[in-house]
């Protein structure tokens, strides 16, 4: 069973690792602007705010597994292939970015409007209350976002079975749901947890650790 | 005419929903019978006119999955499937311990192979990655059709179930990829071949019979049947059904609209 569970595993890490960063870089900046581009906040612009939100909602609405097929076109763009493990990073990537969009949105909105406000007057430009406030004073709920983000990863990287990417969700379904080897089933969905569980752990308590700074 | 048709076909869904509903899970003119869109579903539907002239109401139920269908046959929440053929009966009864009956066979959908490029297999290049459905039935039915023009070798306790983890010999170094089966025709393009099932090399325009470089026989173990729970077999609504479902009506049409993609077998 090892020789279907370890390559699996691998899989799995493979594709959450990079669509967790690929997602990072895409939703981190697109959550800041979200926030400041809002009404009434240091870089006010209405329209695009709104413009922002609407696209944001689509791609969120998108069902995985219909997302993972529509985006195939992107996927051989950018990997030359639309099937495969590494492919599969694109569709994880494109479906989580929004997702940590809002996220990160929610942590940014947390910090106390009074230390921006204090800030602006201290006369602070706007890159620098965003580098210099808004991300620290968000850490740790930040930290909990992004934990709260691979966890989702994980999540979705269990359909992409169906564009041939492999991982512990696939095994689970092909040898689990559909040969019936309970045993393989067991062992993936036990692995999956210990996984999910591990990343919850260290992401609380790294966000612990800097809110006590 | 056809609004009103599909007016009444909804409204009677829904009172047979509703009957559903109430626990009138065994009338006799009521058949509630689980398909798959295509063509099962589109063969039950020439039916229902038919049958509703002979008092049996047909309530189609469609599922894109393989494996509820004939657990909602067992727990009573259908009366009849149409989506399988029988090897894959055979395993799914005897590992979830079901006690189902084949009640007719109408159809074979044949699988097939299509190469990107190349035009027979002779001309398959070392290397070439060849996709086949994830699904263990067909993902097996699919290796075993690869395997029986020498393509690969499968260790010898497989069976039915193979999967690419189970190829022994593999002379030309074929990468097998397994994905969803619907989203083999649209990745054919850049990989050098698919196995897809006949269904949905249809829907997406390829023809088994013309464009498939190998081809499941007529005769093949995979023709699709109808099931029910067994001690219903011999129900006269069942009898109808299959005999309505075995009609030239239903001959003619596979024949003028699937163009050996779907053969009949009856």
């Amino acid at each position: 069973m090892a020789d279907l569970v370890i390559p699996s595993l691998l899989e799995t890490l493979y594709m959450v690792a990079f669509s967790t960063i690929f997602s990072l870089l895409l939703g981190f900046p697109l959550g800041i602007l979200l926030v400041v581009t809002e009404k009434e906040n240091i870089w006010e612009k209405p329209k695009f705010n709104q413009i922002l939100n609407s696209i944001i909602n689509v791609l969120r609405s998108f069902p995985f597994l219909i997302l993972m097929i529509v985006i195939f076109p992107l996927s051989t763009l950018l990997v030359g292939k639309s099937i495969g493990t590494t492919a599969t990073i694109v569709p994880l990537s494109v479906a989580a970015a929004p997702f940590v969009a809002r996220v990160i949105e929610g942590s940014l909105k947390e910090v106390d409007k009074g230390v921006i406000e204090l800030s602006l007057s201290m006369g602070a430009t706007t890159p620098q209350i965003i580098s210099k406030v808004l991300i620290p004073e968000a850490m740790p709920s930040i930290i909990l976002g992004v934990t709260l983000t691979i966890i989702n990863i994980i999540g979705y990287s269990a359909m992409a079975g169906a564009i041939g990417g492999g991982g512990l969700g696939d095994l689970a379904i092909r040898y689990g749901h559909y040969r019936r080897e309970t045993d393989v089933m067991i062992a993936s969905v036990v692995i999956i947890v210990i996984m999910v569980q591990s990343i919850q752990y260290l992401g609380n308590t790294l966000s612990a650790k800097i809110n006590k700074k | 005419m056809k609004k009103t048709k599909a007016l009444s076909l909804i409204i009677v869904l829904l009172i047979s929903v509703l009957a559903g509903c109430s626990g009138n899970s065994s009338d006799e003119n009521l058949i509630r019978i689980g398909v798959t869109p295509e063509p099962h579903s589109k063969l039950v539907n020439l039916i229902v006119d038919d049958l509703e002239k002979q008092g049996i109401t047909l309530e189609i139920i469609e599922f894109t999955d393989y494996v509820k269908p004939n657990l909602a046959l067992a727990d009573g929440e259908i009366d009849a499937n149409f989506f399988q053929h029988q090897p894959y009966l055979d395993d799914f009864a005897a590992a979830e311990g079901l006690d189902l009956k084949t009640i007719g066979t109408i159809h074979v959908e044949p699988m097939a192979l299509y190469l990107n490029e190349s035009t027979s297999i002779e001309e398959i290049s070392q290397e070439s990655e060849i996709a086949i459905p994830n699904d263990t039935v067909n993902g097996g039915r699919a290796l075993i059709l690869l395997e029986s023009h020498g393509l690969i070798k499968l260790k010898e306790s497989a069976g039915l179930e193979a999967t690419e983890k189970d190829i022994v010999d593999n002379p030309k170094n074929l990468k097998v990829t397994a994905l969803e089966a619907a989203a083999l025709p649209r990745v054919l393009d850049e990989i050098d071949g698919a196995v897809i099932n006949g269904n949905f090399a249809l829907q997406a325009g390829l023809n088994p019979t013309k464009d498939g470089v190998i081809i499941e026989g007529k005769d093949s173990p995979y023709a699709n049947i109808v099931v029910v729970r067994s001690g219903e077999e011999n129900e006269e609504k069942f009898q109808k059904l299959i005999k309505a479902l075995q009609s030239d009506e239903v001959k003619n049409f596979i024949e003028e609209n699937y163009e050996g993609g779907v053969v009949p077998a009856f």
